[in-house]
């Protein structure tokens, strides 16, 4: 299978990684809210693939931003420049890109599609407000990511930090949703825990205007051939395929 | 060099196959790979009606496995015949059809449907599914259900029939000679081994439905094992598979008599592999100076 060179790897902070990857097509087609799926093992150990989102392009490369979880992250982790890896993508539908004025909502390592979605909104002219919160004051080291975009930021951390609002993304959007009525044609987008979007689907707010999910699932093949990414479709029976149908649906679509 | 095989009155151009429920209905694979260059491709394991498949986690990594249950989720024909045939008439390489029911009555209804179209070129019956009208016991494991099964499947399907049994498979050599008799053209072997996950940190079973099936790597010795008694009991042409990655594994199942072999697992995490085992096989050809496949097949006694 074709192999992937390492271009370049930073960690940030204890357990988050960037790792950038040479790969003109890659960078050329890929669009924000898509992944790919990348072999961390040489041999069988991990045996599948694992799904990252793409966090930006250049001309002839991308670029991944994990966090160290398990077994495959960590072997991601230990990879260096000159190292190849297998890759396939990118994959899955990706979010649309053509609201008036967006919301960005992200909690954790949800930051990743959302800042490669903020730069195209910022590159297109479009309004957007983008919303990022972390459980502990080890995963800030992410923060670095929106620095272009900090005038439209709102950060919060739900252990006390000065500088930062203290509770959930969702406290701080709530808040400040009461002061910023939303024209039409806006669009929330979304990528975090499960629990995340679970209170969303409860918050009133989030009915009244089309709200794009980014999910996770455990996937096996992530082009839709396995049928492994089963998630519960809302209205009536059957599943939807998170590496095909999406990663990204609209909240009202998925049973969470 | 002539890589041509032949499962019954099939021919194929080259032994290797895309294996049931890893290479979709053929479509999703279009990105990676040519499937013209392959020998065939089976596609997703269909039944009548749409099934919706079990709830998730359906995906479970084991060292050098996968375990999945999937629960045979599928589109159901008709669906099938919408989205996905007239894009199939343009593809140049067989097209193996996967089918399974809950009921005898369920399995013959879909091979039925199969066999009237032109561009199936063979039915795959999968008969590791839970019989409804058993009280989900598969009909693999009761040798009698499953020999009335074959002969009324039969008697329905004029194109290549191929049986595709496993590990569970009751009484072997009693089902394989009623497999003959009944004019079975050929059988895959094998299925996925029923296998075990356990989840230490939550203390429970991985997989609602408890017990999976376990492919890749890891079946590959019992996979061996399976086709290599199947061969000493049978005469019928063998497709084998289970954990086949590479050309080596492709070569094994063929030395020890398989005709055919097919690419599962190993499609999920590089789709294009069986595009390498095709040159891989020939490779071996000419280095130990055979000309056609016919001269490998079933060498290891
Ligand atoms: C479309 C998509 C995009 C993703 N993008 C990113 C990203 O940009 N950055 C990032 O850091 N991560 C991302 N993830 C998550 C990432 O794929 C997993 O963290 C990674 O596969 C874990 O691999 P591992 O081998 O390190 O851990 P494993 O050893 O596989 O798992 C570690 C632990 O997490 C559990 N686990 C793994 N996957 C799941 C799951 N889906 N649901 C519940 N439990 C699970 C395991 O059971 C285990 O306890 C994405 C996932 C998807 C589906
Ligand atoms: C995700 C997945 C789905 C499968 N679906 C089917 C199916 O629908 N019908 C069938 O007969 N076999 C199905 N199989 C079994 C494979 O076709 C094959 O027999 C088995 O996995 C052993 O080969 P392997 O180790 O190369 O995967 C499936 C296997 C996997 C991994
Ligand atoms: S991961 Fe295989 S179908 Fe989605």
């Amino acid at each position: 299978m074709k192999q992937t060179p390492v271009t370049a790897i930073k960690t940030r902070g204890g357990s988050f990684v960037e790792l950038e990857l040479a790969g003109k097509e890659i960078a050329r087609v890929s669009r924000p809210g898509q992944f790919v799926m990348i072999g961390a093992g040489q041999s069988y150990d991990p045996f599948l693939k694992r799904p990252l989102g793409i966090l930006s392009v250049q001309e002839d490369r991308f670029s991944l931003l994990f966090q160290i979880v398990g077994q495959g992250t960590k072997l991601l982790s230990q990879l260096q420049p000159g190292n190849t890896v297998s890759v396939l993508g990118p994959l899955g539908n990706g979010f649309s890109l053509h609201p008036s004025e967006a919301v960005l909502i992200a909690g954790g390592r949800g930051i990743v599609p959302l800042v490669f979605l903020a730069s195209h909104f910022q590159q297109a002219g479009i309004p957007f407000t983008f919303f990022w919160g972390v459980k502990n004051e080890l995963e800030l080291v992410l923060a670095s990511y929106l620095a272009s975009f900090s005038p439209s930021c709102v950060l919060s951390c739900e252990e006390a930090v000065s500088g930062y609002g203290c509770g959930t993304v969702l406290t701080s959007f709530s808040s400040w949703e009461k002061t910023h009525p939303l024209r039409s044609g806006s669009r929330v987008y979304a990528c975090g825990p499960q629990g995340m979007f679970r209170v969303m689907q409860k918050i009133p707010f989030f009915s009244g205007v089309p709200v794009e999910v980014s999910l996770e699932a455990r996937m096996g093949c992530g082009f839709g051939v396995c049928l492994g990414c089963a998630v519960k479709k809302k209205e009536g029976s059957g599943y939807v395929h998170v590496c095909k149908d999406g990663p990204v649906f609209l909240l009202p679509e998925v049973e969470l | 060099m002539n890589l041509e095989t032949r499962l019954g009155p099939l021919v194929l151009q080259n032994p290797v196959i895309l294996a049931s429920g890893t290479c979709g209905y053929g479509r999703e694979m279009v990105p990676f790979l040519d499937l013209d260059r392959v020998g065939a491709i089976t596609l997703k394991g269909l039944s009548v009606m749409p099934w919706e498949g079990n709830p998730p986690p359906r995906i479970h990594e084991t060292a050098a496995g996968v375990m999945n249950s999937i629960g045979l989720e599928n589109k159901g024909f008709h669906r099938f015949v919408q989205d996905d045939l007239s894009w199939l008439e343009t593809v140049h390489t067989r097209v193996i059809a996967n089918v399974w029911g809950r009921t005898e009555e369920e399995y013959i209804g879909i091979a039925r449907l199969m066999d009237r179209l032109e561009r199936i070129d063979a039915v795959e019956v999968n008969v590791s599914c839970p019989n409804v009208e058993k009280g989900g016991e598969s009909f693999a494991t009761n040798c009698r259900v499953l020999h009335q099964l074959i002969g009324a499947i039969r008697r329905v399907v004029q194109k290549t029939l191929l049986v595709k049994i496993g590990p569970t498979v009751a009484e072997l050599e009693k089902t394989l000679k009623f497999m003959e008799r009944e004019g079975v053209d050929g059988l895959s072997v094998t299925n996925t081994f029923p296998a075990l996950a356990v989840d230490s940190e939550r203390q429970c079973l991985v997989f609602e439905r408890k017990v999976a099936g376990l492919s890749g790597p890891a079946i590959k010795p019992l996979a061996l094992k399976l086709v290599y008694d199947v061969r000493h009991l049978t005469h019928l042409p063998i497709i084998g598979m289970g954990g086949i990655m590479k050309t080596e594994d492709a070569l094994e199942f063929l030395l020890i008599g398989a005709s055919a072999i097919a690419v599962g697992t190993a499609n999920l995490v590089d789709p294009a592999v069986a595009l390498e085992i095709v040159p891989g096989i020939e490779s071996y050809l000419v280095a130990h100076g055979m000309n056609r496949l016919d001269d490998l097949i079933g060498k290891v006694r």
